[in-house]
């Protein structure tokens, strides 16, 4: 209060009308307004809200506020096919307004009889970081704050230890004598623990395997990310900035459409490529091929072959996550 | 109190605390880095292309009619390359001997060791006429780089020959330029203090 020897049960001319007194009917509610009372208490009152509004003065300069539409917007699992098209139409326009070209954005659904695995060749991986960076350019992460979905662990010869992987390696020629690589992105599992920890099912698994995030729906407690065990997850701890030329305009809903801050994105197995039935970027890129990606209900695909023929193994098992990433032997 | 409240007006109006710089602008990607390209052109790839064949055209000079082309070995036992042929790297195991894999009668073809004779584009046969377990992931889309489409009724899966990646005459995959690693930082400070709230 203003007037901190203000007493509701003394009163008196000092006392600042019923603001914190609550009860009614007390002496002090009722003393006579004087010249001295009004203009101290006018004055008063004009200076406590000129420095509200110069303390609220930073909202006006807020412009990454969700619209009305995007903030009433349902679950992505209640959405009709009319809701989604108005949110792909608002995506369309957010993007057009911020980036200056119309993006080719779908919602692309699972396809049937499609499970996605991933399996990734110990012995041929290099370290280069191109699948790294070809990730990036693809999925439209910030470039700064900077966010990458793999990360490319430096491993000794002769050790899982992850605790002795080196994810900042600064050599300029790949690969090195005594070391080996080992990429680590999401595992989209089968049994997956940032899924069960999502308080608002903001995050879910789709019939293809693939775990997916409705960045309109994520509210940002990062439970996903300490629940992760490969730390898979990234948080866009600030507004992210793509560069207006090098926007991928081609976009899913639940892919990599441009996020807003305050939420967790992941790798989805570039599921704006792989459900038109592409391979996703990272495999692409990949100068050794060491990354194979297809899927495993059909056995004529590379990835069956793979875990038929190759010594292959999951990264952290005994957590018991069921990982659709493999790492397998050439030899 | 009214003077604090004053003060704190005048403050936060004038904003002495100044804001926070804007952060510095993204960094562009390299890229080098995010070349889909092959390591190298194989003689399948330069003729579908129209790239440069020029290496493939032996009769320029050798003309094996008129004179058949003959080998000579260093003391050693290592194959003593020719002026023209310095740019060659012979490090191919015990595989070092131009006729183990070319046709002596006609340059331009390739030769198996059971005698087949192969064009220099079906150099993958010839490899795989020694390397068998690799060729085989390699059919099964296993072994090397196979891009495209996952999925045959969307499109086709192309896969690159032996020669896009490894050279026939010093066939282990050559060192190569690593990308930047992370840089959580690589942010202004402005950017990262930001990231702290």
């Amino acid at each position: 209060m203003s007037e901190s020897n203000c007493k509701c049960s003394g009163g008196g001319p000092g006392c600042s009308g019923s603001g914190g007194c609550g009860g009614h009917g007390h002496e002090g509610a009722h003393a006579p307004l004087t010249r001295r009372s009004f203009l101290r208490k006018s004055t008063l009152a004009a200076s406590g809200i000129a420095a509200l509004a110069a303390s609220l003065a930073p909202l006006r300069e807020l412009t990454d506020m969700p619209s009305l539409q995007e903030f009433v917007q349902k679950h992505y699992k209640e959405l009709t096919p009319s809701d989604m098209e108005k949110a792909l139409e608002r995506i369309r326009g957010e993007v057009q307004r911020q980036y200056g070209l119309r993006p080719e954005i779908k919602d692309l659904k699972p396809m049937d009889g499609v499970e996605f695995v991933y399996c990734l060749n110990l012995t041929r991986c290099v370290g280069c970081r191109k699948c790294v960076h070809a990730c990036v350019a693809e999925n439209n992460q910030s470039r700064s704050p900077e966010i990458q979905y793999i990360r490319v662990l430096k491993m000794p010869n002769g050790t899982f230890d992850l605790e002795r992987g080196d994810h900042d390696y600064k050599t300029e020629s790949v690969p090195e004598k005594g070391a080996y690589y080992m990429p680590v992105q999401c595992h989209q599992c089968k049994n997956p623990p940032c899924v069960k920890v999502c308080p608002v099912d903001a995050t879910w698994q789709e019939a293809d395997g693939i775990t997916v995030i409705d960045y309109d729906w994520c509210i940002g407690c990062r439970y996903c990310e300490a629940a992760c065990p490969y730390w898979a997850r990234r948080f866009n701890f600030a507004k992210p900035s793509v560069p207006k030329e090098k926007l991928n305009p081609n976009m899913a809903y639940l892919g990599n459409r441009p996020r807003p801050k305050g939420v967790v994105e992941k790798c989805h197995f570039c599921l704006q490529r792989t459900r038109a039935g592409r391979y996703p970027a990272c495999l692409e890129v990949c100068p050794t091929g060491s990354r194979k990606f297809g899927n495993i209900l059909d056995p004529a695909s590379e990835v069956s072959y793979i875990l038929r023929n190759k010594r292959v193994f999951v990264l952290k098992e005994e957590v018991g996550t069921l990982p659709r990433f493999f790492y397998y032997f050439d030899i | 109190m009214t003077i604090l409240f004053a003060v704190t007006a005048t403050a936060l109006w004038r904003d002495v605390w100044g804001h926070p710089a804007a952060p510095s602008s993204a960094p562009l990607l390299d890229a080098q880095f995010t070349n889909t390209a092959t390591l190298r052109m194989s003689a399948a790839e330069l003729i579908r292309t129209g790239g440069d064949t020029s290496g493939l055209t032996c009769g320029s000079c050798h003309d094996e009619k008129k004179k058949p082309v003959s080998v000579h070995f260093n003391a050693d036992g290592t194959i003593r390359l020719p002026e023209e042929h310095k740019d060659l790297v012979m490090q191919h195991g015990r595989n070092n001997h131009c006729f183990n894999c070319h046709d002596p009668s006609n340059l331009e073809l390739l030769k198996t060791r059971d005698g087949t004779t192969l064009k220099v584009e079906e150099g993958t046969k010839l490899c795989g006429s020694c390397h068998g377990p690799t060729l085989r992931d390699w059919e099964a889309g296993i072994h090397g780089r196979a891009t495209g489409f996952w999925d045959p009724r969307a499109g086709a899966r192309v896969k690159a020959d032996c020669t896009s990646c490894h050279d026939a005459h010093s066939p282990a995959f050559p060192p190569i330029k690593a990308a930047p690693g992370p840089n959580l930082f690589r942010a202004s400070l402005a950017g990262a203090r930001e990231g702290a709230h």
